[in-house]
């Protein structure tokens, strides 16, 4: 989940408050928690992942106003587009879709200008999926002579970019600075690298990687402003780009828009503002919040949450999702955002009427009875995590089926998922030589199995061991528990590499052969460290089903 | 404590008190010798004597000895310690650690741990350029060889007190009371006393003269009869137990057992699934959409190449894709993105257990219905203090024509009072990709303070109307970790599935108090 930090004194004028008394209670209402707070800043953790115009300082100080104060307008008073941007077609594999605008009349300072690197690093690495789908940059507009030319240029292209000492080709920026090495992978499939030019044919920047020295350093004291997104999805670069036109008209800026003009002749002015109507009906709303929809303030609740248009009829309500908004993708977004409003603790809570009958899952009912014959037999229960490694299953235990891999483990400790769990009942014996005996173990647990070439299956599984013990031991534990289940036993010689010859068997129950019983070789004992004999069984909790 | 019991003696303390009645005061040696008792015998009699004032020390004195541990012994066997061996190879050049383990003599820990004390006793110092040595005499590790090892492999025993002060620093810092496997040395305190008989050992001694009495009550001293004319002797019955190890159910599994008997009370039926899942209902069914942030949320693992889960059916499988491309029928315009199958096959180590929610929905339930999965799920985490491997979570949906948000509410406040005990609960707006609206559930307990107990909400018509569900449905995840731990008074995660038994011996065995914080015993 995305956090940010931000300076009081930035952020409490921007929501108009006073001071911090109520803010982590204020903050719940846009699913975002106090992640830190002290005299001089407030950490701040955004839960809410289709919300990325809330992961800026603007973003959660404009819903704290709302809240408090109510719904506010977002760039409804944009001029028609004064400047444009013409799209070159070979773009279009790479990196086609471009969204701009102009931010005039307020003056940059320290913290807005950290608010802007903060929001093109969070929005752009997650909301952006690492400046694949969006990337922003933001330029002194004054210098800049439009129509500016979001083309491709080849990777020999010079330029000076931010932040280095001096000129260097477009494949040195992906070869040597931090950022190309970060984002080299977006454009490895391509020849020629997107670049953006003004009408002199100065390089403004390499999207997504750098922008330029000499165009693309915005200082404190800049109070004209030109913002881009790019990215290869239309609505991402959008909604990124109608996020930061708000944000700046929020520090007081006056937003003009830029037009767009594609190859194919497509013209668009960006930022499009979606400004979603959402509707839903009282029927809907009572439904769902278990009270009359007719006696909410749905005007006040919803102007609250930012929303524009409100309109209420005599059986729904029909409300404009603020422009900096895209996920009110159904009626409910909308009747969320009124249980929000209302307050959930101010929702009485009731239970259901409808009389319903509680059960356990039957191998959980089976699990419990067999457990319990095996503590009456002594056993103490173990309990170990499902993933495990080749090393333990394989390596030491010698388990003849080969264990389902984890293609992209963590660590090679848990990089397969356990097929057998008479390896754990060894790594306990293992790691108790200390402990005094007895040591009569069982454990019941899920196991992954193929179970046929292609697929697997979910096993619940039994396995019993005894330290120091015998053949006999867990011979004469597995007897008494068929016997009292009043199942057949019996067994049948069998070889299997992980246990001594001649003292290993398979398990038959009622005639069919289930599992496996037998003394641990030596060879793995060693593996294990193991310094007594450990007799074990194994079989699937099923087969003890009467 | 009467006077007939104080004065029936033990035959170790009646032999003891002979011996002693003979020969004066006697050291603890002489007395051992001259009973030809064993050694604990000799001590248990000695103490039992001497809490009943029928023994007395006259003068005691205590030794502190050292010996080799397994570890001192392996070093002694091989004729150095990891210190020496180190310091000598940079003495020659060697410059870094992982050079060095490169040497087989000593395992990798054994000279990661020498090269923490060297620099610590600053023999050697850690510059940019490696490694380089401070102290060519070796300090206090040289004397450790000289007058640790070197006396002790001559056969000699030494007193801790013989060695200089940072040898004696040195050697009781790899002397780990616990451990022990893994100590260099082993430090024993021992006591010698000297001691003597009292008047009322004298006056006990006298008294239980001739006197038979019967010790362990056999089947022969039944049968004949002789119990009729002896007395029994005396037990010492306020002494403890030995411990006995007994088969019993694992705390956690009882844990577990107990959240489960609590659903059931609740009317819940249990649903069972497969720790493997397709993406399509670990992720799509839950309206998750492919490209989303939302699902970097639940990284999970994926499997080996070649193995798979059964695809859904085509029915269901067509109806989501509607969903997540353009809403298809359930009232909402979608996610707007063209839907990959080869994505949706994926097989994952299941990462939530809403999976099994939405298999349930996906099987024609019951309606209305009350359902509950315990569910092992796999999250790509490094394994820490809060964070295994595979891990439980308790997962559920109830299914009903007229459910809303106040019984979503209702039975979250069911479980905050009824499975954590809480004294004080609120409800949070929160965001879940499948639910809208969203709710996390925040419980005060008496002894935690506040934690977010488990997330829930209504299940959006996304996720409900391509399993051809359509009434509300609430959906709830309660997360166990913190109230097992808290409920086995454990702090690290990892103690939940310890494999070594003496620690699994020393939890607890409270079934009755798991739930309800403790509280409700």
């Amino acid at each position: 989940m995305p956090k940010i930090e931000i300076p009081l004194k930035d952020f409490l004028p921007l929501a108009k408050m006073e001071n911090t008394d109520n803010l982590e209670k204020l903050l719940e209402s846009l699913k975002a928690e106090l992640d830190g707070l002290n005299d001089k800043t407030v950490k701040i953790e955004l839960n809410d992942t289709n919300r990325p115009d809330l992961w800026t300082a603007e973003g959660v100080a404009r819903g704290l106003r709302c809240w408090n104060y109510g719904a506010e307008s977002h760039l409804d008073s944009m001029k028609p587009p004064a400047v444009h941007i013409d799209v070159h077609s070979d773009l279009k594999e790479i990196r086609p879709y471009i969204a701009a605008f102009t931010a005039v009349g307020w003056k940059v300072n320290q913290d807005g200008l950290e608010s802007l690197i903060t929001a093109q690093e969070k929005i752009a690495s997650s909301f952006g999926k690492e400046r694949k789908t969006a990337a922003i940059g933001f330029y002194p507009l004054d210098g800049l002579s439009f129509p500016v030319e979001y083309s491709v240029t080849s990777p020999d292209t010079r330029f000076h970019p931010l932040g280095e000492e001096s000129e260097m080709s477009f494949s040195q920026v992906l070869e040597e600075t931090e950022a190309g090495i970060k984002y080299a992978g977006l454009l490895s499939d391509f020849k020629s690298y997107p670049v953006l030019k003004d009408s002199s044919g100065e390089i403004l920047s390499f999207p997504p990687v750098l922008n330029s020295f000499s165009t693309g350093k915005v200082t404190p004291g800049d109070s004209r402003l030109f913002c881009e997104v790019t990215g290869t999805d239309w609505h991402t670069v959008n909604l990124t780009a109608t996020i930061l036109a708000c944000n700046l008209e929020d520090r007081g800026a006056f937003i003009s828009p830029v037009e767009i003009r594609y190859p194919d002749g497509k013209v668009t002015v960006t930022p499009v503002l979606y400004n979603d109507t959402l509707t839903a009906t009282f029927a809907e709303i009572t439904e769902m919040i278990g009270s009359p929809a007719e006696e909410l303030d749905l005007n006040i609740l919803l102007s609250k949450m930012d929303y524009g248009q409100i309109k209420v009829s005599s059986n729904s309500v029909t409300a404009v999702m603020p422009p900096y908004r895209r996920d009110g993708i159904h009626p409910r977004d909308l009747m969320e955002d009124i249980v929000i409003s209302i307050g959930l603790n101010n929702i009485e809570p009731i239970l259901p009427a409808e009389y319903t009958v509680g059960s356990a899952a039957p191998v959980e009912i089976l699990a419990r009875s067999v457990k319990s014959l095996l503590v009456g037999a002594g056993c103490e229960e173990i309990m170990r995590p499902i993933l495990t490694s080749t090393e333990k299953i394989t390596k030491r235990t010698r388990t003849p089926e080969l264990p389902i891999k984890i293609s992209n483990p963590m660590t090679a400790e848990y990089g397969v998922v356990s097929n057998s769990l008479l390896p754990a009942l060894l790594e306990v014996e293992a790691s108790s030589g200390h402990a005094a005996f007895p040591h009569r173990l069982f454990t019941v647990g899920e196991t992954l199995c193929r179970s046929t070439s292609t697929l697997c299956n979910t096993t619940m599984i039994l396995a019993v061991s005894v330290g120091d013990g015998d053949f006999g031991a867990v011979h004469s534990i597995l007897g008494v528990i068929c016997h009292l289940r009043g199942l057949d036993l019996s067994l049948k010689p069998i070889d299997d590499t992980r246990f001594i010859p001649g003292r290993s068997a398979s398990v038959l129950i009622n005639g069919e052969v289930v599992g496996i019983l037998g003394e641990f070789h030596p060879g793995v004992l060693e593996a294990w460290g193991i310094t007594v004999p450990v007799a074990g069984f194994e079989l699937p909790l099923e087969s003890l089903k009467v | 404590m009467s006077d007939t019991v104080s004065k029936d003696l033990h035959p170790l303390e009646k032999t003891l008190l002979s011996w002693l009645v003979e020969n004066g005061s006697a050291s603890d040696m002489d007395a051992i010798a001259g009973t030809k008792m064993d050694e604990g015998s000799y001590r248990r009699a000695f103490q039992w004597l001497l809490s009943r004032e029928m023994a007395s020390v006259l003068s005691s004195e205590k030794t502190v000895t050292v010996e080799l541990g397994p570890v001192g012994s392996i070093y002694a066997e091989k004729g150095t310690t990891p210190e020496l061996v180190l310091l000598e190879a940079v003495k020659n050049g060697t410059s870094s650690l992982p050079e060095i383990q490169k040497n087989e003599l000593f395992d990798r820990a054994q000279w990661g741990s020498a090269m923490g004390a060297l620099v610590k006793g600053r023999i050697l110092s850690k510059g940019k350029e490696g490694l380089s040595v401070n102290d060519v005499s070796g300090g206090v590790f040289s004397l450790i060889w000289k007058n640790v090892y070197s006396v002790l492999l001559s056969g000699a025993t030494l007193n801790l007190s013989d060695l200089e002060k940072d040898v004696v620093v040195e050697v009781t810092k790899r002397a780990p009371k616990r451990g022990k496997s893994r100590a260099e040395f082993v430090i024993n305190e021992t006591s010698s006393n000297v001691i003597e008989i009292t008047q009322a050992g004298r006056e006990a001694l006298k008294a239980a003269a001739g006197k038979s009495t019967i010790g362990i009550l056999t089947r022969e001293i039944l049968m004949s009869g002789e119990w009729k004319e002896g007395s029994f002797r005396r037990y010492q019955v306020d002494i403890p137990p030995s411990r006995i190890h007994i088969g019993r159910f694992h705390p956690y599994a009882m844990f577990l057992d107990s959240v489960r008997d609590k659903l059931q009370a609740m009317g819940f039926q249990e649903m069972k699934g497969s720790l493997a899942e397709s993406e399509f209902w670990n992720n799509d069914a839950l309206f998750m959409p492919q490209f989303h942030p939302a699902r970097d949320i639940h990284d999970a693992y994926y499997l080996e190449d070649g193995v798979e889960v059964a695809p859904p059916s085509k029915i269901i499988g067509d109806k989501v894709k509607a969903a997540h491309e353009d809403g298809g029928n359930t009232g909402g315009r979608g996610w707007q993105y063209s839907f990959q199958w080869d994505r949706s096959l994926k097989a994952i180590m299941r990462s939530q257990g809403t999976a099994l929610s939405a298999r349930t929905l996906g099987s024609k339930p019951e309606i209305p219905g009350k359902y509950f999965g315990i569910a092992k799920c796999f999250r790509y985490d490094q394994v820490d203090a809060t964070h295994l491997p595979d891990f439980f979570q308790v997962e559920g949906i109830v299914l009903g024509e007229h459910i809303n948000m106040r019984h979503l509410l209702g039975l979250l406040k069911l479980f905050a009072t009824e499975v954590a005990g809480a004294t004080e609960y609120k409800f949070v707006p929160a965001y879940f990709p499948f639910t809208e609206p969203s709710v996390e559930l925040h419980v005060k307990h008496p002894t935690l303070g506040w934690f977010e107990m488990g997330g829930a909400g209504l299940f959006r018509r996304e996720v409900c109307e391509p399993m051809g569900i359509d009434v509300p449905v609430v959906a709830w995840g309660l997360g166990l970790d913190r109230m097992a731990l808290l409920a086995l008074g454990l702090s690290d995660i990892r103690d939940l599935l310890n494999p070594d038994l003496t620690k699994l011996r020393e939890m607890k065995s409270t079934p009755e108090k798991l739930l309800g914080g403790g509280n409700n015993a």
